[in-house]
């Protein structure tokens, strides 16, 4: 008989509608936070949670011609990002129910299983504009993917475990490790991969329907529940790569696990978010916008840096 | 070789690195000739930390010597070339995602290659204690031939041979300890050919590669 410990439950379930639940929020925090260095006023920090519940509201419409992909992958993505904000450190630090599915590697082939499954709804749209997002998105994404999963192997290089949680606990107790070279230059490129992710500037443009718009021309023919849905996985995608980003990479430090510290969690996570927040806020205030074919330019600086450093550690030590 | 001077010494030499790339990937004429004033200068930073940790004056000597010779005279004979309305001066048509990749294929190989045929069949030892810290000068050379090889501009191709002539220094400065005074007369001798190089420039701003084959 599997006897459930209540600790790790609770801490599974805290996880999970956290990253879930709050997600909207930091999106949320960030436009307003933007909003004020602007000098607007700018919309709530509840906002997200607005549009969300409107679109929820409103009537779904399917395009003519549009397969049964189009229709479930929102439901797909939402379950693939379900499960990685359950195996990786994204708030609690130690191992919780289902963190054994898979390992770093699993959670970056995740990532690009939940891309793929985007990717194969919007062409199944029917949209020759949405044609025209992926098609971007994938001559983009090629050297996306690559940085990712190189990143990920430079990570586990330093810690000799492909276990997230090890890797967390590994940096947060051996602060020499985070000023290596291959942890500063990993960093260096996730963040630059984290602003793409994301469709920060000075690569995306996401709030115009503009021409260099990648992910939005992706959503284009989705309307009502489903683009709801589509727009929370774009928030619980921000989430998990930021909350990566600073766990594994930029601020390991400052997690608590074990009944009843693990609630300390919540606002250590608000902290260091705050503090990406402020970090992503400079950049895009005051970087312009790369035009189009620039972003491959980007991307190429950043697989570049990761894929060098991650062989050149690999000489050096 | 101390711990801290470990730690100081591979992020100078990653610095370099990215100068490297940061020169590969530049259009713009003036901003690339400051990308070598900056990899000569982390490159005297890297032997004055060497001369500290060995206590050998030779090592400051040398980090003095790049400074005024690389650092101030050569970038200002390649400065001098360029007059003040042609700040824009560019080479067009500068692909920066192909030449990072098709550069970090063919310096990785050419590391890779060197590392396995040539270090396994000699001995080799940095005086860092370290022989992996001779991958970042080999990447540089490499890196620096690539640039020469890719680029159409005359002036991209003194930097990348610039960036060769640095790329022995930080090998010789990582390997043994130098000969000053071969290292100085390396220097002029660069200094020569970059003084002769910027007359060149002004008379032929590129370079196609048919035109070499011509009589």
């Amino acid at each position: 008989m599997v006897r459930i410990d209540y600790v790790t439950f609770t801490e599974t379930l805290l996880q999970y509608f956290f990253v879930v639940g709050l997600s909207p929020l930091f999106a949320g925090i960030f436009h307003r936070a933007k909003s004020m260095v602007e000098s607007r006023k700018g919309p709530s920090i509840f906002q997200p949670y607005y549009d969300l519940a409107k679109l929820f509201k409103k009537e779904t419409l399917k395009p003519a011609g549009s397969g049964i992909i189009f229709i479930y992958a929102p439901y797909v993505g939402f379950g693939i990002y379900s499960l990685i904000s359950l195996i990786i450190p994204v708030l609690i630090p130690v191992p919780i129910y289902f963190t054994a599915s898979a390992d770093f590697l699993g959670g970056a082939i995740l990532f690009s299983l939940a891309a793929f499954v985007k990717v194969a709804a919007a062409m199944g749209s029917n949209s020759n504009f949405s044609a025209l997002g992926v098609s971007r998105m994938l001559s983009f994404n090629f050297l996306s993917e690559g940085t990712l999963i190189t990143v990920f192997f430079a990570v586990s290089l330093i810690t000799g475990t492909n276990n997230p949680y090890t890797t967390n606990l590994f940096l947060a107790s051996n602060p020499l490790q985070n000023i290596s070279i291959v942890h500063i230059f990993s960093t260096l490129a996730f963040f630059m991969l984290f602003l793409y992710e994301t469709g920060r500037i000075p690569l995306e443009s996401a709030g115009l329907q503009e021409l260099g718009m990648i992910d939005e021309a992706v959503n284009y023919e989705y309307s009502g529940k489903l683009l709801a849905i589509n727009k929370w996985n774009s928030y619980i995608k921000q989430y998990l790569l930021g909350s990566v980003l600073l766990n594994v990479f930029l601020v390991p430090w400052g997690l608590n696990a074990g009944s009843p510290w693990f609630l300390l969690d919540v606002p250590m996570m608000f902290a260091k978010w705050l503090l990406l927040i402020g970090i992503v806020l400079i950049i895009e205030t005051t970087l312009a916008k790369l035009r189009l074919f620039r972003v491959l330019d980007y991307l190429a600086t950043a697989f570049t840096f990761s894929i060098l450093f991650l062989i050149f550690t690999e000489v050096i030590a | 070789m101390s711990a801290f001077g470990e730690v100081l010494l591979l992020p100078l030499s990653s610095l370099i690195l990215i100068t490297a790339f940061y020169m590969q990937g530049q259009e713009f004429i003036r901003p690339m000739i400051r990308g070598q004033l900056v990899q000569s200068i982390l490159l005297a930073a890297i032997s004055l930390i060497m001369g500290f940790i060995t206590g050998d004056y030779d090592f400051i000597i040398l980090a003095v010597l790049i400074v005024v010779l690389r650092g101030f005279l050569i970038t200002y004979f390649l400065e001098r070339g360029i007059r003040k309305d042609q700040s824009h001066l560019h080479e067009r048509q500068v692909s920066v995602a192909y030449l990072f990749i098709i550069s970090l294929v063919f310096v990785l190989t050419a590391v890779l290659i060197v590392y396995s045929v040539v270090f396994s069949g000699i001995r080799t030892e940095s005086i860092t204690g370290n022989r992996g810290i001779l991958v970042f000068p080999l990447a540089l050379f490499f890196q620096g031939l690539f640039l020469i090889a890719s680029r159409r501009t005359t002036y991209a191709q003194i930097m990348g041979y610039i960036e060769e002539e640095n790329a022995i220094v930080l090998f010789a400065v990582f390997l043994l300890p130098i000969p000053l005074l071969i290292e100085a007369s390396v220097f002029l001798d660069v200094l020569a050919l970059v003084v002769i190089s910027s007359v060149v420039v002004v008379e032929k701003f590129t370079h196609e590669r048919v035109e070499e084959l011509r009589g």
